[in-house]
């Protein structure tokens, strides 16, 4: 987990630019290993101005993203989709309540209320559940208490030329000894954008509200409690990739936490909270005529939950030990239209009013052998129960599944660290599994877009079960640094799709049904190579590359699998300018799945120019940047890229940040 | 901030409530209720229908007598249950019945049931003949009832000539509400007995059950919308020991759906019915068999 927190700052800083000077970067990278060492600690880095939260997952070498518009993208991590990943905010289980995923919990923050995201890979991202690829955590912004009573904030105003989007974010903070106030809000429009040749594309407009506000209270010389909401809301948002729209989608996450912290002993912190959010999505298809049919798609999911956390240490040993506990009721409809509106409706419930409830113990230990090395040693232990409340609806396909079922989850991981004079080295182990979702598990002809098929869930599916291996090589000298990182996964029973002999498609568009079924067993390979050169004091270089490679057990592909990537990017910086340039591309993508409804993507290669100005007027410093991205105009589709929706051609982009 | 909570906290849309929108399309009936009276000879002949009203279609019948010392039904035996269809012309004809009634010695009644064929309009009327026995005397007593159309399509019924040039009916027996799921679909399909030898009461054998036929079973969605839809694990309808049809039907939704069916004599050989395509269809009107009986629910 360590050294993905470590990777999750690295690239805060990258998106940061010439912010930050090379010599803070260094520094800061050894405050993070030693500090995640003992536990966690608030970072008050800011990100760069104008990234969304999902531009901002995307300079991760982890996460790549399954794209269906302009908005909303699905995070893969590891090359796994959102159901292998614990995807959370501040720790809360948060789950989309769209059947068609176009709402991952990303979509429900906004970057100017985040502070930092968390990424843990494979078995070590457990500890807010049971998982298989690891785990997506939203740290929200959360300003420390002051001695002194200290305003701040920072307003941020831009504009994107492509898609005509406008987005003004504001976030401002009050702290003193007692009394923390954060709040922000943010509001984004934008239209549809245009592709490489010029094209509008059609329906890739959205148009989004978020808002949060947090209060913290310190109620004795070691403890506070901290209450916090976000109420975010996406209206007319297209998806150009899919034959319907969201007409609206709304998300309120809220949370009441207790913190208490310890002196001497070997308890440190205790930290706990409740939370509930509730999600809404509705689904609109009147926006496009060309529809033979009319149907209404809502869907609802609702959670509460509760985690505590302690942090222990002695000596060299220290470590974290947490309890989750949540209930999630996930439903959703399908209500079609006949063409002779008299006649009567036809109803069913894709996800027939599932209630999935999580209860487990998560530890991790740390124990530094020495100043170089360290051993990781942790595991979990879940139960997890499904209930679905129309299970008749599940039976028609699965006769046999019982309306209830409850299943353990257990997992475990180990790593070793080693740091010598310049070279970092560690290999890790992991064993865990997964419950299926609530579309696999009780799915009920969700319709996918991408392969065309309507899908049908099997309540009766086994656990995924992973085992993991993992490893790294970092070489890093005063001016230059390379990592290797390589992960490889075997998933037993791994939950896919598969064309069913039974039964007939029910959306218009499908061409047939597919049931989840399990695959005997799957493979996936990551591997990243990193590099950054300092050229001079001013002139920065970094370089990323990445492999994958999954397969089933006969040796096909899976599908969503990233072909080798790489970014390249310079980085000058000079007093207060700063200019950068990047270029990134995927190749061909040759291992494709067209079981899946996949076909060759070509190789694209992007460039992109930015630079950005900082004015410094006490007590504000302000910041403007202007850049192109898609300076050759490419016109491209990405692997992931639903229907092979071309993405956004040439952008200019501006952007002013006021921060005080 | 908690008003704000409650305030953005309750949902845009409702949610639809399943239950109560599936009691809206579909009333189900399952009390027998008083749906004539016949009073003869001292006797009271109470006969009660679902919801108290013969519908069009199959119909379950209870039958009581009272008074004139007939203590609970105990000492009324051979109890006949014959209903007559009046044309304009004065012809008779009846449908399909349960002539024997069977005695239910726990709850004291007589039970069959009757398909009417059509219901009560200008042109024909129905009555009722319903004969006992008690203490060595036989009753016959015979009245007009009224038969209602079906509103509930889940029971309805439907009239064809085979291609052994037979005169079948296939009437729904089961389930009266469907629900989106395995369904147990029972029907009751009789034959016009037109050889039957001359006796003293043809009507009663006008009708008589099917044995040994299958009715196979292809349930589709005919609205253009649906492109023909179908579902899977349904089952063809065979004959049970009652003398019913017994099958398995899947509704993946609610709405209008068709059973197609194709119905087979027991030498194997089709009667009635055709195959439907199985395309998918988006926009077109589903393809409906010859023989088939639409539902709603």
């Amino acid at each position: 987990m360590k050294k993905l927190t470590f990777s999750s700052l690295l690239f805060i800083i990258y998106m940061n630019g010439s912010a930050q000077h090379q010599e803070t970067d260094s520094t800061k990278h050894i405050e993070a290993v030693t500090v995640s060492g003992k536990g966690k600690k608030r970072m008050e880095t800011d990100m760069k101005m104008s990234v969304s939260v999902d531009e901002f997952l995307a300079s991760s070498e982890s996460i790549s993203f399954i794209k269906r518009g302009a908005y909303a993208w699905e995070p893969l991590l590891n090359n796994m989709g959102m159901e292998r990943a614990n995807l959370t905010i501040d720790g809360m289980h948060v789950f989309g309540a769209c059947t068609d995923k176009m709402d991952p919990i990303t979509s429900y923050v906004e970057s100017n209320n985040l502070a930092a995201v968390d990424i843990s890979s494979g078995q070590s991202g457990n500890m807010h559940g049971a998982t298989v690829g690891g785990s997506i955590d939203l740290r929200r912004r959360s300003t420390s208490f002051a001695e002194r009573a200290t305003w701040s904030g920072a307003y941020q105003a831009g504009m994107e030329f492509n898609n005509k989007q406008l987005y003004n974010l504001g976030n401002v903070s009050f702290a003193n000894q007692r009394f923390v106030f954060d709040g922000s809000a943010s509001f984004r429009k934008a239209g549809n954008y245009s592709d490489g040749l010029g094209n509008v594309v059609n329906h890739s407009q959205y148009n989004k509200f978020n808002s949060a506000v947090g209060m913290a209270y310190k109620t004795g010389r070691l403890s506070s409690v901290r209450v916090d909401a976000i109420f975010d809301r996406a209206k007319d948002v297209g998806f150009p990739a899919l034959p319907m729209d969201l007409w609206l989608s709304r998300a309120l996450i809220t949370s009441a936490a207790y913190k208490q912290l310890f002196e001497g002993g070997v308890v440190k912190a205790w930290d706990s909270k409740i939370y509930y959010n509730a999600v809404e999505h509705y689904m609109d298809d009147t926006t496009r005529p060309e529809n033979l049919v009319h149907m209404d798609m809502p869907g609802w999911s609702t959670t509460y939950g509760l985690l505590s956390n302690l942090q222990l240490q002695r000596g060299r040993y220290s470590a974290e030990l947490q309890l989750n506990m949540y209930e999630n009721l996930s439903i959703a409809e399908m209500r079609m239209y006949p063409q002779d509106r008299s006649n009567q409706t036809m109803f069913a419930y894709s996800w027939p009013w599932v209630t999935t409830r999580y209860g487990g113990l998560s530890l991790n230990n740390n124990w530094a052998l020495s100043d170089k090395s360290q051993v990781n040693l942790g595991g979990s232990l879940g139960l997890h129960n499904n209930h679905a409340k129309y299970v008749e609806f599940n039976w028609i396909f699965h006769p046999d599944a019982p309306q209830e079922r409850t299943r353990v989850l257990p997992s475990i991981h180990a790593s070793y660290q080693l740091q010598l004079k310049n070279i970092h080295l560690s290999a890790g182990t992991g064993y865990g599994q997964r419950a299926p979702s609530v579309s696999e598990g009780y799915g009920y002809y969700i319709y996918n877009s991408f392969d065309r098929y309507d899908y049908i869930g099997n309540p009766n599916l086994a656990n995924e079960v992973s085992y993991e291996l993992n490893g790294s090589v970092g070489y890093r000298k005063e001016k230059f640094g390379i990592d290797v990182k390589a992960n490889y996964f075997h998933i037993d029973q791994y939950i896919i799709g598969r064309i069913l002999s039974l039964g007939s498609p029910m959306n218009y568009q499908s061409v047939g049904v597919k049931g989840y079924t399990s695959l005997d067993y799957a493979t996936l390979f990551n591997l990243s190579l990193k590099g950054d050169y300092h050229l001079s004091h001013n002139l920065h270089w970094d370089g990323l590359l990445t492999y994958a490679r999954g397969q089933d057990e006969r040796g096909g592909n899976l599908p969503f699998i990233r072909p080798l990537s790489y970014q390249t990017a310079l980085h000058y910086s000079r007093k207060n300018l700063g200019i950068q340039t990047s270029l990134n591309g995927d190749l061909a993508q040759v291992h494709f799945s067209p079981e899946f409804g996949e076909d060759r993507t070509a190789a694209y290669n992007i460039w992109n120019i930015s630079a950005d100005y900082r004015f410094v007027f006490k007590p504000c410093t302000a910041t403007i940047q202007v850049g192109v991205e898609n300076i050759g105009n490419e016109y491209y589709s990405t692997y992931a890229d639903w229907g092979n929706i071309p993405r956004m051609g040439r952008n200019i982009f501006t952007s002013l940040k006021v921060a005080f | 901030m908690l008003v704000l909570g409650l305030l953005i906290a309750s949902c845009t849309k409702d949610k639809t409530d399943y239950e109560a929108e599936r009691d809206d399309s579909v009333v189900e009936h399952v009390d027998f209720k008083e749906a004539a009276t016949i009073d003869s000879n001292g006797y009271s002949i109470r006969i009660e229908a679902l919801n108290g009203t013969f519908y069009k279609g199959y119909n379950p019948i209870r039958l009581k007598v009272t008074g004139g010392g007939a203590n609970g039904n105990a000492n009324v035996s051979a109890a006949t249950f014959l209903p007559i269809k009046l044309s304009s012309t004065g012809s008779e004809t009846s449908c399909p019945h349960q002539h024997h009634l069977s005695y239910q010695p726990e709850d004291a009644y007589f039970s069959g049931y009757c398909v009417f064929t059509e219901a009560t309009t200008n042109a024909g009327v129905w009555e009722l003949q319903i004969s006992f026995a008690i203490d060595g005397k036989m009753i016959t007593a015979r009245q007009a009832i009224s038969v209602q159309p079906q509103t509930n399509k889940n029971l309805n019924m439907t009239t064809f000539t085979g291609s052994d040039n037979e005169q079948y009916i296939i009437a729904l027996i089961a389930p009266q509400k469907p629900t989106v799921s395995e369904n147990e679909l029972l029907a009751g399909i009789y034959k016009f007995n037109k050889a039957s030898e001359p006796t003293d009461n043809p009507l009663a054998a006008a009708y008589v059950p099917v044995t040994g036929y299958t009715l196979q079973l292809d349930p589709r969605m005919p609205e253009p919308s649906m492109g023909n839809h179908s579902s899977p694990n349904n089952k063809d309808l065979v004959q049970d020991a009652a003398g019913h049809y017994r099958g398995v039907v899947n509704y993946t939704m609610t709405g209008n759906w068709t059973l197609n069916f194709i119905m087979q004599n027991n030498n194997g050989q089709i009667v009635k019915g055709t195959v439907v395509p199985d395309d998918f269809t988006p926009g077109v009107m589903g393809v409906k068999s010859e023989l088939h009986i639409d539902i709603l629910f």
